[in-house]
C-alpha cells in the first residue's frame, strides 16, 4: 500500500505539472489529491492495534541496499501530520495565489515532491532509505525557498538553506554509516544501543544533522531567510514538517543513543540555546513571518531538549509537543499569510485592529496562540504540562538547567505571542482589508480546531501518542495526556509562565524598537562567498589549462605509486638476454627510440619510429610469435607512410621548448621508464602461471580446425572480440575520412 | 627474465612519456606509438620466456611459447595502429585549421584561472581604497 501511495504522488506530480501550467491554483488543487489519500490511509492505519507492516524494494540484497518502509506508530503519526497538513496547505495555496502568479507548474510539482519525500522520510525503515529521503527534502526545500528566483535576497536565502541542510546531510550519512556498523543492522525499527567511541562519534554526527535540519542554534540562520518562500511553503515545510525531520531523527535514534552522554548533553545544549535565543529574537522582529520563524526555532529547541533528556516522561512530552506544535504553528502561518494577502503587509507595526475586520483569523490566531502558550482547553496545554512534569521528575543539575531553560523559553514564547496578537489584532487604527478568501480561511480554521479537538478527544490522541513514544523509550507507556490535572505543581508553574509572559509581551509591545539585523545569516553568507573565492583561486592554480602539465602530474603520481613494487627486486632469475638476437634488437629499439627524440625533423622522427617498429617485429620472431611479427611489419609500414603523408606539409622542424620545462619532462620520463623496467623485473620474481598450451593445441586442431593456435584463438575462441576490433577499425576509418575532409571546409571560408 | 628486454621496455616507456608531454601533436602521436610498443612487449614477456611458434603440427607443448598473450598482443597492436592513425588525422586537421599542430591550453580551464585573478585584483583594489581613505579625509 505504501508503494502505491508513492506511485499516486508521482502521478499527481505529473497532473500538477500539466494543470499548473495554465494556473497555479489548478496545479495546487490537482496536487492536493495525493496527500488526501495519504492522510486517509495514515489515519485509518492509526485506528486499532495494527502490527507494523513492512514493504520493501530490494536492490542489492548483500549490501542491504533496500528501499524499506515500515508503519511503526511514530512513523504513522508523522505520516498523518505530513499528509494531513499537506492537504490543508494545498487547499490554502488555492486561495493564497492569484491566477496570474508565475511558475505554477514548477511550484505545485515541487511542493508535492516535497510532500512525497517527507512521507518517505518518516516511513523509512532502513538507514539508506532515511538518508535518501532526507536529502530529497533538503533539495525540494531549496527549490521552494528560491521559488521567486529573480530576487537576489531569495537566491541568497535558498543557497544558505541548501548549504546548511546539505552539510547536515553529510553529517547524517557519516553518522548513519558508523551507527549501522556499530549496532550491526541497517534497520531503524530495531536499533540496539550504540556503544564505545564510535557510538559517541555517531551520536554527535547524527545530533548535528538533526540540529541543522531543525534549525537549532547556531545552525538556525537559514530558517529566517527561508521565509522568503511563499507562505504555504513556510506553513508546510518550515514549521510543520521539514524542520520536524530533525526532531523526528532525534526521536528515532533515541533507542540507540538514549544512554550516550554526548547525545544528551549536545541535544540539551542545542535545544536550550535555541529555545532562549529564538524566543529573544522573536520578541524584536516586526515582520510577522519572522516572529513565527524565530518562534519555531525556539519551539523546536524545546522538543529537542525534552527528547534528549530521554526519560520516559520526557520522551512522551516531546512526542506530544511534536503533534501539538505542528497543528498550532501551521495555523499561525496560515493566518499570517491571510493577513499578508488581504492587507498587503505583514509588518506588525503597520497593522492593527484586525480583530473586527478579520474575526475568523482572529479566533484562529488566539486559539493557536493559546495552544502554543500551553493554556487549556487546547492540545498544547497537556503537552506542555507533560514537559514540566518531566523536568520536575529530574534531579540535581540536570533539573536545574532543563528547568531554567524550559521556564525561560516558555515565558519568551508567551511574550512574543502576546506581542504579536496585541499589535496585529489589538487596538489601533484599523487596517483596510480585502474580501475574505475561504480557501485560505477554512484550512487555518481546521488546523486551529484540530488543536481544540485534540483536547476534547484526548483519549484518541493518547492512543496515537503513547505507542509512538513507547517506540522511542519503552518507559513512556506509563504516561498519558491529562485534560485537567488539578492544582498540582506543574499547573502552577504553567500558569506562572503564562502570567510572566503576558506581562513581558505587553510591556515590549508598547515599546518602539528596531528590528535586529541578520548578523548570523550575513556571517554564513560571507563564509560561503569566501569558500567560493577560495575554490576559484585553488582551481585557477591547479586547473591552469596546460595539458602537458596535467600529464606530467599524472605520470609523476603513478611513478611514485609504482615505486612500491621496486621493493621486490631480486637478482635471482635474471639473465642478461635469452638470445644474442634479443640483445641486439633490444639495443636497436632503445637507440632508435632515443634517437627519435634527438632527431630534430619530423621526417627523421617518423623514420626512427619505423626503425623501432621493424626491430619490434624482429623481437617477436625471437620470442616465438611470427604472427605478431607479420602484423607488426604491416602496421608499421602503414603508420610510417601515414606519418609522412599526413604531416607532409608541416614545418620541417619541431618548435623550440623552454629549457627548464624540458628538464622537468626529461626527469619525469626517465623516472617513469626506470620504474617500469624495475617493476617488470620485480614482477618476474613471482611465479608465472603455467599456460594450458596442451589443451589449446588440441582445441585448436579439433574443433578449431587449424594448426596455428594464435589464429584459432582470434577467429574462433574469442571471435566476438575480433569482430569488435574490426568494428573499431571501421569506425577509425570513418573518423579519418571525416577529419580528412576538413581541408575543403577551411578553403571555402 | 631478460634484463635487456626489461631495459628496452623501460626505454620505450620513458621516451614515450617524454614525447606525450610535448606541445606538438605529431610528437604526441609518436609518443603514443612508442608507449603502445612498450605495452605489447610487456604483455608478451608477462606470458613467460620465449619458445617455439605455437603451431600445433610443428612443435610439442613443452617447447611452445605461451599463445594466449600473443593473441592479446595482436589485438593490442591493431588497436594502437587505429589510434595512431586517428591521432595523425587529428593532427593534420589541427594543422589545417590553425596553421600549426600545437596543443592549446584548455579554454574552460583558462577561464577559471582568469576569474581567480579577477577576484585577486578586486581584493587588491579594495585594500588600496581602504588605505587611501584616511589620506583623503585629512
Amino acid at each position: 500500500m505504501i508503494l502505491w501511495i508513492f506511485a499516486l504522488h508521482g502521478a499527481a506530480m505529473v497532473a500538477a505539472a500539466l494543470l499548473g501550467r495554465s494556473s497555479i491554483r489548478r496545479g495546487m488543487a490537482a496536487a492536493g489529491v495525493a496527500p488526501l489519500v495519504g492522510a486517509i490511509w495514515a489515519i485509518s492505519q492509526l485506528q486499532g492495534d495494527n502490527a507494523p507492516s513492512t514493504e520493501e524494494i530490494v536492490w542489492v540484497e548483500q549490501l542491504e541496499l533496500v528501499l524499506r518502509f515500515s508503519t511503526t506508530p511514530l512513523a504513522l503519526m508523522m505520516a498523518a501530520l505530513v499528509s494531513g497538513i499537506g492537504v490543508l496547505v494545498f487547499v490554502y495555496g488555492v486561495g493564497y495565489f492569484d491566477d496570474t502568479a508565475e511558475g505554477g507548474a514548477r511550484f505545485s510539482t515541487t511542493l508535492l515532491g516535497f510532500s512525497a519525500s517527507m512521507l518517505g522520510l518518516v516511513l523509512a525503515d532502513s538507514v539508506w532509505t532515511l538518508f535518501i529521503f532526507w536529502e530529497f527534502t533538503s533539495v525540494t526545500s531549496f527549490l521552494l525557498v528560491g521559488h521567486k528566483n529573480t530576487y537576489p535576497a531569495t537566491q541568497a536565502a535558498a543557497r544558505r538553506a541548501l548549504m546548511i541542510t546539505g552539510a547536515g546531510g553529510l553529517a547524517l550519512l557519516a553518522g548513519l554509516l558508523i551507527l549501522a556498523d556499530n549496532v550491526g543492522s541497517t534497520s531503524l525499527s530495531d536499533l540496539s544501543p550504540a556503544s564505545g567511541t564510535r557510538g559517541t562519534v555517531a551520536a554527535v554526527l547524527i545530533m548535528v544533522a538533526a540540529a541543522t535540519k531543525s534549525a537549532q542554534f547556531p545552525f538556525h540562520v537559514w530558517l529566517p531567510g527561508a521565509m522568503a518562500a511563499p507562505t504555504p511553503v513556510s506553513a508546510y515545510l518550515h514549521s510543520a514538517t521539514m524542520v520536524k525531520a530533525g526532531v523526528f531523527l532525534v526521536a528515532l535514534a533515541g533507542p540507540a543513543f538514549g544512554d550516550t552522554v554526548s547525545w544528551k548533553v549536545l541535544g540539551m545544549a542545542f535545544g536550550i540555546a535555541s529555545m532562549m535565543w529564538g524566543g529573544f529574537i522573536a520578541l524584536r522582529h516586526e515582520d510577522a513571518k519572522l516572529i513565527l520563524a524565530w518562534g519555531t526555532i525556539s519551539q523546536l529547541g524545546l522538543i529537542i531538549t525534552v527528547l534528549s533528556i530521554g526519560t520516559g516522561k520526557a520522551v512522551f512530552a516531546g512526542v506530544s509537543i511534536i503533534l501539538a506544535h505542528a497543528l498550532f504553528k501551521a495555523a499561525l502561518f496560515c493566518v499570517v499569510g491571510e493577513i499578508d494577502v488581504r492587507t498587503g503587509t505583514r509588518n506588525v507595526s503597520e497593522l492593527g485592529g484586525l480583530s473586527r475586520s478579520m474575526p475568523i483569523a482572529f479566533a484562529v490566531a488566539v486559539a493557536a496562540s493559546l495552544s502554543m502558550a500551553g493554556a487549556p482547553p487546547l492540545l498544547g496545554f497537556p503537552a506542555k504540562e507533560a514537559a514540566i512534569e518531566a523536568v520536575l521528575g529530574l534531579e540535581g543539575l540536570e533539573q536545574l538547567i532543563a528547568g531554567i531553560g524550559i521556564f525561560g523559553g516558555s515565558v519568551l514564547t508567551v511574550a512574543y505571542t502576546t506581542r504579536f496578537l496585541y499589535l496585529v489584532f489589538g487596538p489601533g487604527p484599523e487596517t483596510t482589508v480585502a474580501p475574505v478568501r475561504w480557501a485560505m480561511t477554512i484550512p487555518s480554521a481546521i488546523l486551529a480546531m484540530a488543536g481544540f479537538a485534540g483536547y476534547v478527544f484526548i483519549g484518541w490522541v493518547n492512543d496515537i501518542v503513547i505507542p509512538a513514544a513507547t517506540q522511542v523509550n519503552p518507559a513512556s507507556d506509563k504516561y498519558e495526556l491529562i485534560a485537567w490535572p488539578g492544582l498540582k505543581t506543574a499547573f502552577v508553574i504553567s500558569m506562572a509562565i503564562i502570567a510572566a509572559g503576558l506581562a513581558l509581551g505587553w510591556v515590549i509591545a508598547n515599546r518602539t524598537q528596531e528590528a535586529p539585523d541578520a548578523r548570523g545569516a550575513n556571517v554564513a553568507d560571507r563564509t560561503l562567498d569566501n569558500v567560493l573565492i577560495l575554490a576559484d583561486e585553488v582551481a585557477g592554480r591547479v586547473q591552469h589549462g596546460s595539458l602537458p602539465v596535467y600529464l606530467v602530474t599524472m605520470i609523476l603520481t603513478v611513478t611514485l605509486a609504482g615505486t612500491i613494487f621496486l621493493g621486490d627486486l631480486d637478482t635471482n632469475g635474471w639473465v642478461a638476454w635469452d638470445s644474442p638476437f634479443q640483445a641486439i634488437l633490444s639495443a636497436t629499439i632503445a637507440i632508435a627510440a632515443i634517437g627519435g627524440v634527438a632527431v630534430g625533423s619530423r621526417l627523421g622522427a617518423a623514420l626512427t619510429l619505423g626503425a623501432v617498429g621493424v626491430a619490434m617485429a624482429g623481437l617477436f620472431l625471437t620470442h616465438g610469435a611470427p604472427d605478431l611479427a607479420l602484423t607488426q611489419l604491416l602496421v608499421e609500414t602503414i603508420v610510417v607512410v601515414g606519418f609522412v603523408l599526413g604531416l607532409g606539409h608541416l614545418h620541417r622542424r619541431f618548435p623550440p621548448v623552454e629549457p627548464t620545462w624540458r628538464m622537468i619532462r626529461l626527469f619525469v620520463a626517465i623516472a617513469g621508464g626506470l620504474v617500469v623496467s624495475g617493476g617488470l623485473l620485480a614482477a618476474s620474481a613471482r611465479p608465472v602461471g603455467q599456460a594450458p598450451v596442451e589443451a589449446l593445441q588440441e582445441g585448436s586442431v579439433d574443433p578449431g580446425g587449424g594448426n596455428n593456435v594464435v589464429n584459432v584463438i582470434l577467429t574462433d575462441m574469442r571471435a566476438l572480440d575480433t569482430l569488435g576490433e574490426v568494428v573499431v577499425l571501421g569506425a577509425v576509418t570513418l573518423g579519418i575520412l571525416a577529419l580528412a575532409s576538413t581541408r575543403s571546409t577551411a578553403s571555402n571560408r | 627474465m631478460s634484463v635487456s628486454l626489461a631495459l628496452a621496455i623501460g626505454t620505450l616507456t620513458g621516451v614515450g612519456l617524454y614525447l606525450i608531454t610535448a606541445r606538438s601533436l605529431s610528437r604526441i602521436v609518436l609518443g603514443f606509438s612508442l608507449l603502445g610498443h612498450a605495452a605489447v612487449l610487456a604483455l608478451l614477456t608477462a606470458g613467460g620466456p620465449p619458445g617455439e611458434a605455437p603451431l600445433a603440427d610443428k612443435t610439442t607443448p613443452e617447447l611452445t611459447a605461451n599463445p594466449v598473450p600473443q593473441a592479446l598482443a595482436l589485438t593490442a597492436i591493431v588497436i594502437s595502429f587505429g589510434l595512431t592513425l586517428f591521432l595523425l588525422a587529428l593532427a593534420r586537421r589541427q594543422q589545417i585549421l590553425s596553421g600549426n599542430d600545437l596543443v592549446e591550453d584548455d579554454l574552460e580551464d583558462q577561464r577559471i584561472a582568469v576569474r581567480a585573478e579577477e577576484v585577486d585584483l578586486l581584493d587588491d583594489q579594495q585594500s588600496d581604497e581602504t588605505q587611501q581613505a584616511p589620506g583623503v579625509s585629512s
